[in-house]
C-alpha cells in the first residue's frame, strides 16, 4: 500500500501537512484549531454539511463553505471565525437560527453541562434573541421508547440519529417526517424505537431531545464520576464510561474503543446496570441448616463454612463457570481447586482451539474485508451485538456478506455450519455454495464470523482460514463474556466423573441457573454458589455466596478477539466480591493467590501481534445435516435475555415477543397469516405463538427465540389457531 | 385490495429500475390508489414489498405534498394561489369553491366527496388561475365557473 | 410583418401549427427522429462538438452551457459505473409552464433529445423525472415512447446500432425542491428529496453514485434541433453568451398569458407589450419577475432589459427559468414578499438551518409588516435576516428565498415605509394579492408539527 500524498494546508493562518483528501475537521484539528460541528459525525458515513454550523471562510470561493465537507487539497486557505470576521457571523448566524426555536430549557434539561449547543452558543452565538414571535411548540417529552424519550422543541435537525437508525444500525425505525420547518423525528405510529442499538443515539444527540429515561432528573455534569472499564454482558467486551453518582451507577456511556467498538453500545450493555439494584439481590453470605433453610453468615463464617464443607468433600471437585468471572477470579478457583484440592474438572462454558490465536485480527478489521462468512445459526446481532455493526459497515464499505444459516444469503439447513465450512475448503464445494467459493478465491481479505455454539472451539472455522492462507482472520463467537479468559485460566476442563462428587463450585447465575449444573447438584455431597440473585439453584447450594457485577469489581476480562481489557469497580458491591472470597479460601488450603488484578496499564487495550504458532488445525468431519419430516427448529438466545435484563423493568419491551418465524412458503401452505396466532407442537408438547412471515427464511425452518421455545423438540408441527 | 397483488405489482415496479429503492415512490403512489390515501397499512405493504421499515416509507411519503397521509375526499380540488394565480383572482376562485362546498380551504366535505385546498405553482400560469381537478387542469378559472365545475363532479361517475 | 410576429421567432414549435406532434407520424414528416439517424453515425465526440459549437445554456434556471456540462462525464470506457442521463422535468418554478408545453405539444422532440444526448454520454438508462401533478402531460409522454419503442427509436438496438437505451419515466409527488438537481437525484434514488453537498458533482457521482448528466426538458428537446441546422447556425440565433431560442412563460397582468419562444435578446418590453398585448384594463406596468419567483424584482423603468443571461445579470437579477410575471399597480409589494416568502417556507426541504428556520421567520415578520404591527427596526431586521440566509444555505432555495425579498424591499422601500407608518397595508384591502391562502396558511388536518405562524 503506498502512502498517501501529502499536501499543505494553511487553517488560520497555520501551514500544515496532511495526507491530500483528508476531511478539513480533522485538519484543523491536527493545527490545533477546533471548528464547531453539529451534523459531523465521520462514523456516520460521508458528511452532509446539514446544520451549517462549521462555515468558514476558504481563500478564492466567495460564498462561506462548510468546512465538514471539504477535504485537504494543496494550497487550500482556511480561515475559520477565529480569524474571519466572515465566518465569525455566519456561525453567529447559524445559533441564531437554531436558538430560533430552541426552548430555554437549561434549568431542566439534561444535556445543560454537556451540551454542545450552549457551549457554542457562549463561544460564537448570539447573546440575546431578536425573534419576537411565538416559538413553535410540541406535546413534550414524546416516550420514543420505555428507553428514550424525544423533546422536539429542542431538536435542531441535525439528523444524527436518523442517520444513526438508517446507516448504522440499519433498523430504519428513527426517521425524520414531514418536510421543512414541520419536520420533527419520529417513530412508525409511535410505535416505541425497538432495535437493540436504540441508544446511542442519545450520545449522538448533541442537545437535550433525545434523553434517556433512566438517567432523567438524576445527576448534573458537575456532580457526576465517570470510570473508565469494560462491559461484562456479551464477548465483545466494548469500551465503556460507568457513570456514578453517591455511589451509585447513573449511566453507561461509551468510551470509544476504534478497534472494538467505535464507539458504539447495546442497549443492553447500555441500560442494564439497573440489575445492580434488583430486589432479589443477595447481599450476605448464607449457609444452609437443616434441609430447606437457610442462615445469614459473616464473612469470616463462609469461609470457615466452604473451608469446612471442602475439607469433608469425599469426592471429585467440579467446578461449573458462568463465563462472566475475571480473568483473576478463575485463575483463584483454579488454583484451589488443582493447587490447594488436588484436581478437579470443570464444565466451561465455552470451549477454545489452540490455534485460534493464528488468526485473530482486531474486530475493526472486519470493515476492511472484502468478504465475510459468517456461519452458525444463532444471528450475530443477538450473541456479539457490535460484531454485527461492523458486519454492517464491511457491506457498505462494499464487501460481499455471506450469510451461512437458515435466514441468511445462502439459506442452509439449521445445523450446516461445520459442514458449510468444511465445504468451501473444497475443490468442489456443494452447489449452494459455489458462489461463495468463488468470492472467497478472488478476495484479498477474508473474515470468518462463527455465530453459534461450538464444541470443537472453532476448529472448522480455524480449517477454512488456513486454506485460505494469510488472507483470512477468524472471530469465533463464545457464548460468554468471558469465556476466553476462564478458559485460559483453568486449562484443560478434564471430564466430569459419574457417580457421586466431592464438591462443586457454581461460579455465577448462569451456572446456578443451568439444568445440567443442577443434575450435578443432586449427585453432589457439598456445593458452593456464587450468585448475585435468589433463584432455584441457590436452594440447592450448601453455602451461597453474593456475586457482583462487573460494573462492582476490578479484573481482566478477554474477549472474542482475545483481547485483554481491564474492567474497573465502578461502585462497590454489596458484600467482598469473589476474587476476595477465593483468595480467601484459598490460603485457608495453603494457596497464596493474588487477591489483586492484573495490571494493565492502555486506558484502550491493545490486541497484540499474532504470534507464530505450530498448532495444527485438523477439523472433524463434518455431514451435511439430512432432510427430514416437518419443520426445523432453531431456537436462538436473544441478546435481551439473562439475569441482567430480566431484572431491568424499562428494558422488558426490548425482550423477545412471543413470536415464531415462518418462511412465506410455509406460512401459505398452512394458510397462516402474519400476526395471526397459531400452535407449535412436538412430542406432546405445544405452545401458542404469533406468527411472522420472514420471506429470506429457507422453507421447511421455524425460528423461535429460546425463552419461547421450552418444551419444545428440534422438529415441530405449525398450525394456525 | 389483497395486500398480495400490491406486493406482485410493486415487484414488477422495482424491475424497472436499476436500483429497487427507487420503486418506493410508485409503490407508495400505487398505495395511495388503492386506499384511497396512506393508512399505516400502506406503509406496512410498501414495506414489505420493498424489503424497508413502514416507518422509512412513511418518511419519504410525509415528504411529497401529494402523498395523503390522512383521508381525503373522492375528488381532490386544488387551487393554485401562487403569484400569477393569485395576480389573477385566484383567491376569488378558492372562496367560491369555499361556498360552494361549504368548507375551508384544507379540508373534505362531510359526505367524503371533496377535498378541497390551495397548493402552490401547479404549471399553467399564463392561463390561471389555474384548478386542478383529481389531477387535471382546469384553466382558467373564474369564480362563475365554480357551480359548474362541481355539479359536473356532483353528477359524474368516478 | 406586425411586431408581435416578427418577435416570434419559432425553432422548437416551428412545425406545430396544424399538426398533432404527438404522434410519431406526422412529427416524422416534419422531419422528426433526423437528427436522432445523423447522431448514430456520427462520433460521439463529434456530437458533441456541434453541442459545444452551438453554446446552448441549460433552460432550467442555472443556465450552465449544456454542452460542456456533458463533457465533465468520464468516458463510458473509463467509468467503473453505468451512465445515466436525467432529464429534469420537475418544472415547478413559480410563473414557469413552459416544459409542460414542450411535453404536451412536441413530446417526440424531447425524446429524440433524450436518446441523442444519452449517445454522447454512452448512457443506457435514462431517467425522467416528471412532477407528480403533470398527469396529462406523463401521458403523453408514455404513449410517446411506447410508440417510439414500438419504432426501435427506443428500447434494445436502436435503430439497429447495437446500442440499447431504456428510458424510465418517473413521477414525483410534488416538492417542488426536487427540481433541484441533486434533491431530484436523491428523490429519484427512493429518499427524501433534500440536497446533496457539492462536490461530488452529480457527472462523478450523480444517481447511484455514477456518473449522471441532467438536464432540462427544454435544453434537450433543443438538441434535434442543434443537430439538424448546426450548432454554428444554432449559436447564430440570439446574442453573445445567450445562443438560441428560448421559450419564455408570459403570466400575470398581461393580456396574453402563455409560452412563447423567442430568440435571447428579445426585449423584455417586446416580450409584454408586443407579444404578451400588454396590461389589461388600463392599467399601468409595476413590477416585473424576470426569471421566476427565484430571481429579483424590476421596476417598470426596467422593462427595456434584453432577456438574455448578461443583461439580466447587469441588471441585478437572472434570467432564471424564463418565467416572466407581470405586476400592474394593484400589486402590494409587502404581500408579493409575504406570498413568495410562503412559498419558501412551504418548499424548504428542512435540511439546513439557515433555510429551514430563516424561511419561516421572514414569513412572520413579513406578516406583521403587512398587518401594520411591525415596528422600523423589524424592517431592517428583515433585510438582515435576508442577508444572513443569503450564502449560507446547502443548496440555492434559500437564496432563492432571500434575494427576491431583500429586492421588493430595496425597489419599492417606500410601500414598506407605509406599511410601518400607517399602521396597515395602504392598499386597504384593494391589492391583488390581498389576503391570499398560501398552503402554509390553510386550515389542513395533515399530521404536520404545529408549525403555524401565529397571525
Amino acid at each position: 500500500m503506498s502512502s498517501p500524498e501529502l499536501v499543505t494546508v494553511t487553517v488560520d493562518g497555520r501551514e500544515i501537512q496532511v495526507p491530500k483528501g483528508q476531511g478539513m475537521i480533522e485538519t484543523a484539528l491536527e493545527a490545533g484549531i477546533e471548528i464547531p460541528v453539529f451534523c459531523y459525525e465521520p462514523r456516520l458515513g460521508a458528511p452532509v454539511g446539514a446544520c451549517r454550523m462549521c462555515l468558514c471562510e476558504v481563500e478564492g470561493m466567495p460564498k462561506l463553505q462548510a468546512a465538514c465537507t471539504m477535504t485537504a487539497q494543496d494550497g487550500l486557505v482556511l480561515s475559520t471565525a477565529q480569524t474571519s470576521a466572515k465566518a465569525a457571523e455566519g456561525q453567529n448566524a447559524v445559533l441564531e437560527f437554531i436558538l430560533l426555536n430552541h426552548p430555554l430549557d437549561c434549568p431542566d434539561c439534561d444535556k445543560g453541562g454537556e451540551c454542545p449547543l450552549q457551549d457554542l452558543t457562549f463561544r460564537w452565538g448570539p447573546s440575546a434573541t431578536r425573534m419576537r414571535f411565538e416559538k413553535r411548540t410540541f406535546d413534550k417529552p414524546i416516550p420514543v421508547s420505555p428507553l428514550i424519550a424525544l423533546d422536539r422543541e429542542r431538536c435542531i435537525l441535525c439528523y444524527r440519529c436518523t442517520r444513526f437508525s438508517e446507516t448504522v444500525a440499519e433498523d430504519g425505525q428513527l426517521v425524520a417526517i414531514n418536510r421543512g420547518a414541520g419536520s420533527v423525528i419520529a417513530t412508525f405510529e409511535d410505535e416505541p424505537y425497538r432495535a437493540h442499538f436504540s441508544g446511542n443515539v442519545l450520545e449522538l444527540c448533541p442537545v437535550g431531545a433525545l434523553t434517556s429515561t433512566t438517567y432523567r432528573f438524576r445527576a448534573r455534569p458537575w456532580e457526576i464520576q465517570n470510570v473508565p472499564t469494560v462491559c461484562g454482558l456479551c464477548p465483545v467486551g466494548c469500551n465503556t464510561w460507568a457513570t456514578t453518582r453517591e455511589g451509585k451507577v447513573a449511566r453507561i456511556l461509551s468510551r470509544n474503543h476504534a478497534e472494538v467498538d467505535e464507539g458504539w453500545l447495546c442497549d443492553k450493555g447500555r441500560f442494564a446496570y439497573g440489575h445492580l439494584k434488583a430486589d432479589d439481590r443477595i447481599s450476605v453470605p448464607r449457609r444452609r441448616v437443616r434441609r430447606r433453610g437457610f442462615e445469614p453468615v459473616s464473612w469470616e463464617q463462609a469461609l470457615d463454612e466452604a473451608e469446612r464443607g471442602l475439607k469433608e468433600a469425599g469426592g471429585p471437585v467440579v467446578v461449573a463457570f458462568s463465563g462472566g468471572e475475571t480473568v483473576e477470579t478463575a485463575t483463584a478457583i483454579a488454583r484451589l481447586v488443582k493447587e490447594g484440592l488436588g484436581g478437579g474438572s470443570a464444565l466451561l462454558p465455552d470451549t477454545f482451539h489452540p490455534a485460534l490465536d493464528r488468526f485473530r485480527a482486531p474486530i475493526s478489521a472486519i470493515r476492511e474485508a472484502d468478504v465475510c462468512l459468517v456461519f452458525g445459526d444463532e444471528p450475530v446481532v443477538e450473541r456479539a451485538p457490535v460484531l454485527d455493526l461492523w458486519l454492517r459497515a464491511a457491506r457498505r464499505a462494499g464487501a460481499e456478506v455471506v450469510t451461512l444459516n437458515p435466514a441468511g444469503s445462502a439459506a442452509l439447513r439449521p445445523g450446516s455450519a461445520a459442514w458449510a465450512a468444511a465445504q468451501l475448503v473444497a475443490a468442489s464445494p456443494a452447489e449452494e455454495l459455489r458462489d461463495a467459493k468463488r468470492s472467497l478465491e478472488e478476495a484479498r481479505r477474508i473474515a470468518i464470523v462463527w455465530s453459534e455454539d461450538d464444541p470443537t472451539g472453532g476448529a472448522h472455522a480455524l480449517a477454512l482460514a488456513e486454506s485460505l492462507g494469510d488472507k483470512a482472520s477468524v472471530y469465533l463467537i463464545p457464548r460468554t463474556p468471558n469465556g476466553r479468559g476462564v478458559a485460559a485460566a483453568w486449562g484443560d476442563p478434564g471430564t466430569v466423573p459419574e457417580g457421586e462428587l466431592g464438591a462443586l463450585i457454581v461460579s455465577g447465575d448462569e451456572a446456578a441457573g443451568n439444568p445440567d449444573v443442577r443434575d450435578l447438584a443432586e449427585r453432589t455431597g457439598f456445593v458452593i454458589t456464587t450468585a448475585m440473585f435468589e433463584s432455584e439453584g441457590t436452594l440447592w447450594s450448601h453455602l451461597v455466596i453474593p456475586g457482583t457485577s462487573y460494573l462492582e469489581r476490578d479484573g481482566t476480562t478477554v474477549n472474542l478477539e482475545g483481547r485483554a481489557q481491564r474492567q474497573r469497580r465502578a461502585v462497590a458491591p454489596p458484600s467482598e466480591d469473589e476474587l476476595a472470597f477465593f483468595a480467601g479460601l484459598a490460603r485457608r488450603f495453603g494457596v497464596e493467590v493474588d487477591p489483586w488484578p492484573t495490571m494493565l496499564p492502555d486506558d484502550h487495550a491493545a490486541l497484540p501481534e499474532v504470534e507464530e504458532q505450530d498448532v495444527a488445525v485438523a477439523a472433524p468431519k463434518a455431514a451435511a445435516p439430512k432432510r427430514r419430516q416437518g419443520l426445523a427448529l432453531v431456537r436462538y438466545r436473544s441478546l435481551f435475555s439473562g439475569p441482567a435484563v430480566e431484572r431491568v423493568q424499562q428494558l422488558q419491551f426490548q425482550r423477545p415477543a412471543d413470536e415464531v418465524e415462518l418462511s412465506y412458503e410455509d406460512a401459505s401452505a398452512r394458510g397462516i397469516a402474519a400476526g395471526s396466532t397459531v400452535t407449535v407442537s412436538s412430542n406432546g408438547t405445544s405452545r401458542s405463538l404469533r406468527a411472522r412471515v420472514n420471506r429470506r427464511l429457507r422453507k421447511g425452518v421455524v425460528r423461535i427465540p429460546s425463552e419461547h421455545a421450552e418444551g419444545l423438540h428440534d422438529r415441530v408441527e405449525v398450525k394456525a389457531g | 385490495m389483497a395486500p398480495e397483488a400490491l406486493y406482485d405489482e410493486i415487484q414488477t415496479i422495482a424491475a424497472r429500475y436499476p436500483q429497487r429503492l427507487s420503486a418506493v415512490m410508485p409503490a407508495l403512489r400505487l398505495a395511495q390508489e388503492r386506499y384511497g390515501w396512506l393508512p399505516p397499512d400502506a406503509f406496512r405493504e410498501v414495506g414489505e414489498a420493498l424489503d424497508l421499515t413502514p416507518a422509512y416509507c412513511k418518511a419519504v411519503a410525509s415528504f411529497y405534498d401529494m402523498f395523503h397521509l390522512e383521508p381525503v375526499g373522492r375528488h381532490m380540488i386544488e387551487v393554485c394561489t401562487n403569484v400569477s394565480c393569485a395576480l389573477v383572482g385566484a383567491q376569488q376562485v378558492l372562496e367560491a369553491f369555499e361556498g360552494e362546498l361549504g368548507v375551508h380551504a384544507g379540508e373534505t366535505t362531510e359526505d367524503g366527496e371533496f377535498t378541497l385546498r390551495t397548493i402552490e405553482c401547479a404549471g399553467g400560469c399564463g392561463w390561471g388561475t389555474v384548478v386542478s381537478v383529481d389531477h387535471r387542469y382546469r384553466e382558467p378559472v373564474k369564480p362563475e365557473d365554480v357551480p359548474a365545475i362541481v355539479e359536473e363532479l356532483r353528477n359524474g361517475s368516478e | 410583418m406586425a411586431p408581435s410576429e416578427k418577435a416570434l421567432t419559432k425553432l422548437l414549435f416551428a412545425d406545430t401549427e396544424g399538426r398533432d406532434l404527438t404522434r410519431l407520424s406526422e412529427y416524422e414528416e416534419v422531419g422528426g427522429y433526423k437528427s436522432l439517424r445523423k447522431a448514430l453515425k456520427m462520433k460521439r465526440a463529434k456530437v458533441l462538438d456541434e453541442l459545444l459549437a452551438a453554446d446552448v445554456r441549460g433552460r432550467g434556471g442555472a443556465g450552465f452551457p449544456m454542452g460542456r456540462k456533458a463533457s465533465f462525464l468520464p468516458k463510458p470506457k473509463e467509468s467503473a459505473k453505468p451512465i445515466y442521463l436525467v432529464s429534469n422535468a420537475d418544472e415547478s418554478e413559480p410563473g414557469t409552464f413552459k416544459d409542460r408545453e414542450i411535453m404536451a405539444r412536441i413530446p417526440h422532440m424531447f425524446i429524440e433529445g433524450v436518446v441523442i444526448a444519452s449517445r454522447v454520454i454512452g448512457a443506457k438508462t435514462a431517467f425522467i423525472y416528471i412532477r407528480g401533478e403533470y398527469l396529462t402531460e406523463f401521458e403523453i409522454l408514455r404513449d410517446a415512447l411506447e410508440e417510439a419503442r414500438n419504432a426501435g427509436l427506443v428500447g434494445p438496438d436502436v435503430l439497429g446500432s447495437g446500442w440499447d437505451l431504456t428510458v424510465v419515466v418517473h413521477r414525483g409527488a410534488g416538492a417542488y425542491i426536487c427540481g433541484e438537481e441533486t434533491a431530484l437525484l436523491e428523490s429519484l434514488e427512493g429518499k427524501r428529496g433534500q440536497p446533496r453537498s457539492k462536490p461530488p458533482f452529480p457527472a462523478i457521482s450523480g444517481v447511484y453514485a455514477s456518473p449522471t448528466l441532467i438536464n432540462n426538458v427544454e435544453t434537450l428537446a433543443t438538441v434535434p434541433k442543434i443537430l439538424e441546422i448546426g450548432g454554428a447556425e444554432y449559436a447564430k440565433l440570439g446574442v453573445e453568451h445567450s445562443t438560441g431560442t428560448r421559450v419564455f412563460s408570459l403570466s400575470g397582468n398581461v393580456a396574453n398569458g402563455g409560452n412563447y419562444e423567442v430568440e435571447l435578446g428579445t426585449s423584455l418590453r417586446e416580450l409584454v407589450y408586443d407579444i404578451g398585448g400588454g396590461i389589461p384594463g388600463g392599467r399601468e406596468l409595476k413590477a416585473i419577475i424576470p426569471g421566476g419567483s427565484s430571481v429579483p424584482v424590476l421596476t417598470a423603468d426596467e422593462v427595456d432589459t434584453a432577456l438574455d443571461f448578461d443583461s439580466m445579470a447587469a441588471r441585478g437579477t437572472m434570467l432564471g427559468s424564463g418565467a416572466v410575471i407581470v405586476m400592474d399597480d394593484r400589486c402590494c409589494m409587502v404581500q408579493l414578499g409575504l406570498r413568495v416568502a410562503q412559498f419558501y417556507m412551504h418548499e424548504s426541504c428542512g435540511k439546513c438551518t439557515p433555510c429551514r428556520e430563516g424561511t419561516r421567520w421572514m414569513v412572520s415578520i413579513l406578516r406583521k409588516i403587512e398587518d401594520g404591527e411591525a415596528s422600523q427596526g423589524e424592517l431592517d431586521l428583515l433585510l438582515n435576516v435576508c442577508d444572513r440566509i443569503l450564502g449560507n444555505c446547502l443548496c440555492p432555495l434559500g437564496d432563492a428565498a432571500a434575494m427576491p425579498v431583500a429586492s421588493y424591499v430595496a425597489k419599492f422601500r417606500d410601500e414598506y415605509q407605509r406599511h410601518i407608518d400607517e399602521g396597515g397595508c395602504p392598499f386597504h384591502g384593494d391589492s391583488t394579492l390581498d389576503h391570499v391562502m398560501a398552503p402554509v396558511d390553510q386550515h389542513h388536518a395533515r399530521i404536520r408539527a404545529e408549525i403555524e405562524v401565529p397571525a
